[in-house]
């Protein structure tokens, strides 16, 4: 049995801006792998996020990433980090532009990937419209198809579920297969019960500091735990 | 709270009443200065002399409508297109340079060498750049053209990546993360959000420059501004308040033009388009769909 290379390692990392939120995160992510995030607000699991996208040094430790250097991790923001100002079309082919390596091909290839990532998340009528004339839903929908022209190695997503309806978490769902067929890793922050158990495969709870590592299997044991009844919420 | 801005606002007005009454030796002269300006008015300025819209004498007019060869209309179309290039030339330059001295664009060891560039070239008034480039390559529009870009790029750039400092952080972020080269989150991220901003501030910099064109003409850079030099010079001051009225006439016309073309790029609602432009609009699309059923 062959062993999986990481594309993801953290090593006694210390997160935070001036005082550490998390402290002495050892993890590492394999292709594949779908790591929901938990923990009450303020905890610090934004700052994480921002932190695995280099958006935030990290106070102490090292955080790896074994990706390539353009295209590789993508990135959805609490707020989707759209231009506002610029079409569908345009906010998806970032995601294209990103993931597409410079070759005599790479216009077409970006066109492709722009159309097939706004069918699979079902906004191929939308693409010259302007982003600033869209519902939260479809907004949502726009920043995943971003993220789908890129196919990165690592999807970073804070809360890319949350505000969605059941529908359009499915249509969003079905659409990240296409990425985790191709073996990219998703870390997310997530608030939904649901969404966890039909979406992840590892949780990292943030804990009195601490991160902590759970399998699905093992999270779901821990049934009786006051941190899933305090902090989770629980679909209707 | 309230009564400490009141305090604080008037302590500034009296400051500059105090600076003021420092600067100025004798109010005595404010006295008959009105009846000054109504004698001068009267007798110098009014009416304008609109002769400036006949054609000159020399070079013989060869165009049927005679005001093609008219000083004022001559004159306004060197200096319009004179602030079209250089607005042009300006606008380019600057945003090669703004994204470069843009805080949240590059670190801060890069954005202040070109802070400074920015800073000194803007630091020259167009009318000393002016008399550089006429010194340098003679008079004419094109010394009035390389005066005008410069003092655009440092002008516009700091208008420029002060609005780029201004924009939201979350899209530059994902880029970032992303990994987009720094010339392509500008042309991807940073032009498209602040679009609506450079194009205000280009339109407001194509109009202070034609107003400015009035200005560098004076020291032989070309446009209307050498044929005002001339009639001052000669003491002709009506012809002078024409030339003066076909540039404001033109400064409208451009802020209308800004009006216009900003109102296809903002957000619905934020700049109302004009209705006679709605109207236009509105007559474009029937025409077009009716010429499709056809």
């Amino acid at each position: 049995m062959s062993i999986q290379q990481p594309v993801l390692e953290l090593k006694n990392v210390d997160i935070g801006y001036n005082d550490a939120l998390v402290n002495n995160v050892i993890a590492r992510v394999l292709p594949g792998e779908i790591i929901a995030v938990l923990g009450p607000s303020g905890i610090g699991k934004t700052t994480l996020i921002r932190t695995i996208a280099g958006l935030v040094e990290p106070l102490k430790g090292e955080v790896t990433l074994h990706t390539k250097k353009k295209g590789g991790l993508g990135y959805i923001p609490q707020r989707l980090g759209l231009v506002r100002h610029a079409s569908v079309r345009h906010n998806v082919n970032l995601g294209a532009k990103a993931g597409v390596p410079f070759s005599r091909t790479m216009f077409e290839e970006r066109k492709t990937r722009v159309e097939e990532a706004a069918k699979a998340l079902g906004i191929e009528d939308k693409l010259k419209e302007p982003v600033r004339r869209l519902s939260g839903g479809q907004l949502r929908r726009v920043a995943t198809a971003r993220a789908l022209a890129q196919r990165p190695q690592i999807l970073l997503a804070d809360e890319f579920l949350s505000e969605l309806d059941h529908q359009n978490v499915e249509v969003v769902i079905k659409a990240v297969q296409t990425l985790l067929e191709d073996g990219t890793s998703i870390i997310m922050v997530e608030h939904h019960e649901e969404n966890v158990r039909l979406f992840a495969t590892r949780i990292w709870l943030i804990k009195d500091n601490h991160l902590h590592d759970y399998s699905l299997e093992e999270w779901m044991d821990i049934d009786e735990s006051s941190w899933r009844e305090q902090y989770m919420e629980e679909e209707e | 709270m309230r009564g400490g801005w009141i305090l604080a606002v008037l302590s500034l007005l009296f400051l500059a009443w105090l600076v003021l009454n420092d600067l100025v030796d004798d109010w005595g002269r404010l006295e008959g200065g009105m009846d000054n300006l109504v004698i001068f008015v009267e007798e110098s300025m009014w009416p304008p002399n609109w002769s400036v819209l006949e054609a000159q004498s020399y070079p013989v007019c060869e165009n049927e409508i005679e005001i093609f060869c008219s000083v004022g209309y001559l004159g306004m179309m060197e200096t319009i297109k004179i602030a079209f290039v250089s607005t042009m030339l300006g606008f380019i330059g600057a945003l090669c340079l703004s994204s470069l001295a843009a805080r949240n664009l590059v670190p801060l060891y890069v954005a202040l060498p070109f802070r400074f560039i920015l800073a000194a070239t803007r630091s020259l008034p167009s009318l000393i750049w002016a008399i550089l480039f006429v010194i340098v390559i003679g008079f004419g529009p094109l010394a009035g053209v390389l005066a005008m870009t410069f003092y655009t790029i440092g002008y516009l750039g700091k208008l420029q990546y002060e609005a780029y400092e201004g924009m939201p952080s979350d899209c530059l972020e994902v880029s970032r993360a992303m990994g987009l080269s720094h010339p392509s989150t500008v042309v991807s991220v940073v032009i498209p959000e602040t679009g609506n901003h450079l194009l205000s501030q280009l339109m407001f910099m194509f109009e202070y420059n034609v107003r400015h064109g009035t200005v560098i003409g004076i020291v032989g850079a070309g446009g209307i501004g050498y044929y005002i030099t001339t009639y001052l010079k000669f003491l002709q001051y009506d012809k002078v308040l024409a030339l003066l009225i076909i540039i404001f006439f033109v400064v409208v016309v451009i802020d209308l033009l800004s009006l216009m073309i900003r109102s296809f790029v903002t957000d619905e609602g934020d700049v109302r388009r004009p209705t006679w432009l709605r109207g236009m609009i509105k007559i474009w699309k029937k025409r077009s769909a009716s010429n499709d059923v056809e």
